[in-house]
């Protein structure tokens, strides 16, 4: 199976007053077709502009540069080539339901402008398309639907409206920026599951993207670990839950509550220290201000090691096992 | 969509009815409305026949509801000045001023939307600096210089376009570009600003998303949000304009209403200036009826209240 996209050295680099902010610091990846990536990362650490450099939506303040950007055979640099591919084969669905819909115009019209753009054919088709992908999300009488309004219906609905408009062109990869995050918890799994199946239905690639790892064990195929804007582990689900390798890994899976292990009244995990500035370089290990196994080699240059699709950022090539406790 | 229309309309009908009992008192707390009506010198006895004649000695309600009656049937009294029925004044005055607002209207909205727009999509470069100026020398330059100059260039260089008068519409291009001009500024303020507030909105980046083109991001989801609060500085503008530029149909001897009530105030003719409140506070609430439902249907949010 071959890659669906390809990313060689992603960067994102956004002007502020204080310098060159690197937002992204040369982000090397690919999706297959079918599969769910997900990309992991605390807040800040680069996930949504990774996204919106893939969809090329990045503000105008950020720049994008890439080796390779490749979707599918097609130079994703290419703007023109790119603008054909955006919502079409590649959709996007964002963190903020209650915002992404424009309040001014039905969601009938919004849904079938992107099939209408890219695919052509009439109006009637268009909606008829329209009724058959909320239905496929799950919104009852979507023909009634069509003639309401965003501000007509609840976060969930909305979000499930927002797959729904990203699924209309029958895209090959689906983009989900925190999907769930601004929902409540029991949409939040109802979300989550739509995805899911529609994901297996579809036969759909998914770049899932959330600060939550709690979720990812629960849809992903590949998970990739981001810090400051840079991989610092990369594997298949059952690589990264059963032998995370980078400390900063384990350090997020130790900081999921557990039913059982996480014993009530203990305050959840966080991993202490802070995250360094992401104005110009950082030399060496980007995570070895906060890493409880820090030490000089990590100052240096830190070489990307891997075996059979599990690739990891560190000095160490198995760090040690034990990192129980350094969590608080 | 229809009962917030008829809720908007008898709203309207009520603040109709407030104005009618201000401009009403208008004429009654002017004086002595009886020795007003008599004019200088009068007797007694002369003031005492126009104090029965027009039922001055009547509780005020009734005095107020046989005046609305009359209002209402287009009997608005006679000018104190012209010796003319009021309502007759104004309709061979009000024509050439509406005529004037919508065209001053229309070409400040043609200037301004597209500038406004333009300057929003490239804020903080040169293209915006261009849009701003040309907008802000709208506001810098007084009327009547501007006026002078189109006069200058257009009716005794060029001979293209008459300089005064009101017979054709040429004649109304000059003031009404003038005027058009000089209210562009705070409307192309407003598009960009809604616009740039619009344009920085989630759904703008969803729209973008779709792949659609730029220019279908911009002038439809971004501008249809934009001009919610257009349509509001349009319905105060239009009202301004319709109560008349009094410079501008000065300067081009268009006899409008807005030299209609400078006169009005100037004689002291307080059935002309009564029925010109009367008219501009019923224009106002038409206006703002319009706006509302107008708004409506930019921002279907607005539906539901
Ligand atoms: N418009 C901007 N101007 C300056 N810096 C920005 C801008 N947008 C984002 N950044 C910075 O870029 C970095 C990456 O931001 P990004 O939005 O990709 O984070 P994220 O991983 O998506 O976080 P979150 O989980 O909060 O969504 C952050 O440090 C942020 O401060
Ligand atoms: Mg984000």
């Amino acid at each position: 199976m071959g890659a669906l996209l390809t990313v060689d050295d992603l960067r994102v680099d956004i002007a502020t007053p204080r310098g060159t902010l690197r937002a992204v610091r040369g982000l090397t990846f690919s999706v297959n077709a079918g599969e769910t990536l997900c990309i992991v990362g605390e807040s800040g650490c680069g996930k949504s502009m990774t996204s919106l450099a893939l969809m090329d939506l990045l503000p105008r303040v950020a720049k994008r540069s890439a080796a390779t950007l490749n979707f599918a055979d097609t130079d994703l640099s290419d703007r023109r080539k790119a603008r054909r591919i955006r919502g079409n084969q590649m959709a996007m669905i964002f963190q903020e339901p209650m915002t992404a819909l424009n309040p001014a115009f039905p969601i009938g019209d919004q849904l079938t402008e992107a099939y209408l753009h890219h695919k052509g054919g009439s109006r009637a088709a268009a909606r008829a398309r329209a009724v058959e992908m909320l239905d496929l999300v799950g919104i009852g009488s979507p023909a009634e639907r069509l003639g309401q309004y965003p501000h007509q219906l609840s976060g969930g609905l909305r979000q499930r409206v927002m797959i729904a408009m990203a699924l209309m062109t029958d895209p090959k990869l689906l983009i989900a920026d925190e999907p769930t995050t601004a929902l409540d918890v029991t949409i939040q799994a109802q979300i989550l599951r739509l995805l899911r199946d529609l994901q297996q239905k579809l036969g759909i690639a998914v770049i899932f993207i959330t600060h939550d790892l709690g979720l990812v064990s629960r849809i992903a195929d590949r998970v990739m670990v981001m810090y400051a804007g840079a991989m610092v582990e990369e594997g298949t689900a059952a690589q990264i839950f059963g032998a995370p390798r980078h400390p900063y890994t384990q350090a997020l899976i130790e900081c999921i509550p557990q039913p059982g292990r996480t014993a009530r009244g203990t305050p959840l995990g966080t991993i202490p220290g802070v995250v360094p500035s992401l104005v110009g370089q950082i030399e060496g290990c980007v995570f070895r201000s906060r890493c409880p196994l820090a030490r000089r080699e990590c100052e240096s240059h830190v070489p990307t090691r891997g075996a059979e699709g599990h690739r990891w950022v560190c000095v160490d090539d198995a760090p040690a096992p034990a990192l129980e406790g350094t969590t608080r | 969509m229809l009962i917030y229309i008829l809720k908007r309309l008898g709203l309207a009908v009520l603040v109709a009815l407030c104005v009618s009992v201000l401009a009403f008192a208008l004429l009654r707390v002017q004086g002595n409305a009886a020795s007003a009506l008599a004019g200088e010198g009068a007797s007694a006895e002369d003031i005492a026949i126009i104090i029965r004649t027009h039922g001055l000695d009547r509780p005020v309600v009734v005095q107020y509801l046989t005046w609305l009656a009359n209002v209402l049937q287009g009997d608005l009294g006679t000018s104190y000045f012209f010796k003319r029925p009021v309502a007759e004044l104004i309709v061979s005055k009000i024509g050439n001023t509406v005529i004037l607002a919508i065209m001053s209207l229309a070409i400040a909205l043609t200037l301004a939307v597209p500038l406004g727009v333009l300057a929003a999509v490239y804020s903080g470069s040169w293209i915006d600096r261009i849009c701003s100026g040309i907008s802000l020398l709208g506001q810098a330059l007084p009327s009547f210089f501007l006026a002078l100059c189109l006069v200058m260039l257009f009716a005794i260089h060029l001979r293209l376009l008459p300089a005064s008068g009101a017979q054709t519409w040429q004649h109304f291009i000059l003031p009404a570009v003038t005027l058009g001009y000089y209210i562009t500024p705070p409307f192309m303020r407003l598009v960009r600003a809604g616009m740039i507030d619009a344009l920085s909105n989630d759904y703008v980046r969803t729209a973008r998303a779709k792949g659609i083109p730029s220019h279908k991001v911009v002038l439809k989801h971004a501008l249809r949000n934009a001009l919610v609060p257009v349509v509001g500085l349009v319905t105060v503008q239009l009202g301004l304009l319709i109560g008349g530029s009094v410079v501008i149909e000065s300067i081009f001897a268009l006899d409008g209403l807005g030299y209609l009530a400078y006169q009005s105030i100037g004689y002291r003719d307080f059935p002309v200036l009564q029925a010109v409140v009367l008219l501009l506070s019923l224009v106002y609430v038409v206006l703002t009826l319009l706006s509302d439902v107008v708004n409506a249907w930019l921002d279907p949010r607005l539906r539901v209240s």
